[in-house]
C-alpha cells in the first residue's frame, strides 16, 4: 500500500498542498489611503483561471506523488511520452514562469487606491520555488540511481 | 533552403505562431495589447510560446538548419508537445477568465494557443514518437 516517500516527493506533496492553500488566501490586497479595502484570491472574479492555473499545476504534481505513494493505482511509466520526472519539471517550471509573470506585471492603481500582493500570492510563490527545486532533485536522484542491466 | 515541404502539423505551428505574434499587437484586454502595461508579461507568454515553436519549425523544416537533438534532456518533439499543451492550457485559462468584453486580439491568441496544442499533438503522430495514440 504505502511506500516510503523520498525527500523530493515529500517536498512536492508539501509544495502542492501549500500552493493550493495559498490560492484561497489574498492574491491581491487593496488599500485606500493606507486603510484596507478588501482583497481577492486566485479563485475570485477576474483572476480565475489565469491566477489559479499555477495552483492547479502544483496540485496535479502533488496528486500524482500521493497516488503513486499511497494508492494501489498502477501509474503508467510515462505520460504523453514524458517520464514522470520530466512531467514534474515541466509543470513546476510552467507554474514558476506564471508566478514570475504575475510578479513582473504592473499593478493598476488609481489616485488613493493601492494594490499589493497578499499572503496568498507569497505562499504560492514560495511553494513554486519548492516545487521547482523538488522536481530537479527528483530528476537528479533518478539519474544517480543505478539501472538494471 | 530546404526542398522538404512542411508537414500539416508543422504548417499548423508555423501559421499559429506567426498569427499569434501579429495578434499580440492587437488589443488583448481593455485598450492594451499583450505587451502593454497591466497585461505584460502574463498574457505575453502565449505568443512567446507560439514564436518559439514556429521558429524551431522554420529553422529546421524551411531553412534546413541542424539543431541539437536534445535540449536539457528533451527532444524537440517533446518540447513542442510541452509548449503546445501549456499554450493550450493558458488559452483555455484566458478564455475562462473574465476580462470583460474580449477584444479580437484575445480571441486570436486563444485560438492560436489551441492550434499550437493541436499542431504539437499531430506532430507526435507524424513523427511516430509514440507519445500519443
Amino acid at each position: 500500500m504505502s511506500r516510503k516517500l523520498s525527500p523530493p516527493n515529500i517536498a512536492i506533496l508539501a509544495g502542492g498542498a501549500l500552493m493550493l492553500l495559498g490560492s484561497f488566501f489574498a492574491f491581491y490586497e487593496y488599500k485606500i489611503g493606507g486603510v484596507s479595502a478588501g482583497s481577492s484570491n486566485a479563485w475570485d472574479h477576474g483572476l480565475f483561471m489565469v491566477a489559479t492555473l499555477p495552483a492547479l499545476l502544483g496540485a496535479f504534481m502533488a496528486l500524482q506523488v500521493a497516488l503513486q505513494a499511497f494508492s494501489n493505482i498502477d501509474m503508467p511509466p510515462r505520460l504523453l511520452g514524458l517520464t514522470w520526472d520530466q512531467v514534474h519539471v515541466v509543470l513546476s517550471f510552467q507554474a514558476a514562469l506564471l508566478m514570475l509573470a504575475w510578479f513582473v506585471r504592473a499593478r493598476p492603481g488609481f489616485a488613493e487606491l493601492h494594490i499589493a500582493f497578499g499572503a496568498g500570492y507569497w505562499l504560492m510563490a514560495v511553494a513554486t520555488i519548492v516545487l521547482v527545486v523538488a522536481a530537479l532533485m527528483r530528476t537528479a536522484a533518478t539519474r544517480r540511481r543505478p539501472r538494471a542491466v | 533552403m530546404n526542398d522538404k515541404s512542411p508537414t500539416p502539423a508543422e504548417l499548423t505551428i508555423l501559421i499559429a505562431g506567426g498569427v499569434m505574434l501579429i495578434a499580440s499587437f492587437f488589443r488583448f484586454e481593455g485598450d492594451t495589447s499583450v505587451w502593454g502595461k497591466y497585461v505584460f508579461p502574463v498574457a505575453a507568454l502565449l505568443p512567446l510560446y507560439g514564436v518559439i515553436m514556429a521558429l524551431e519549425v522554420a529553422c529546421t523544416s524551411l531553412a534546413g538548419m541542424k539543431l541539437p537533438r536534445r535540449v536539457a534532456g528533451f527532444t524537440w518533439e517533446q518540447i513542442h508537445l510541452v509548449l503546445g499543451l501549456m499554450a493550450g492550457l493558458m488559452a483555455v485559462a484566458w478564455f475562462v477568465t473574465d476580462t470583460g468584453k474580449k477584444p479580437i486580439g484575445q480571441w486570436i491568441e486563444v485560438a492560436g494557443g489551441i492550434a499550437l496544442a493541436v499542431g504539437a499533438v499531430r506532430m507526435q503522430r507524424e513523427r511516430h514518437t509514440g507519445a500519443v495514440g
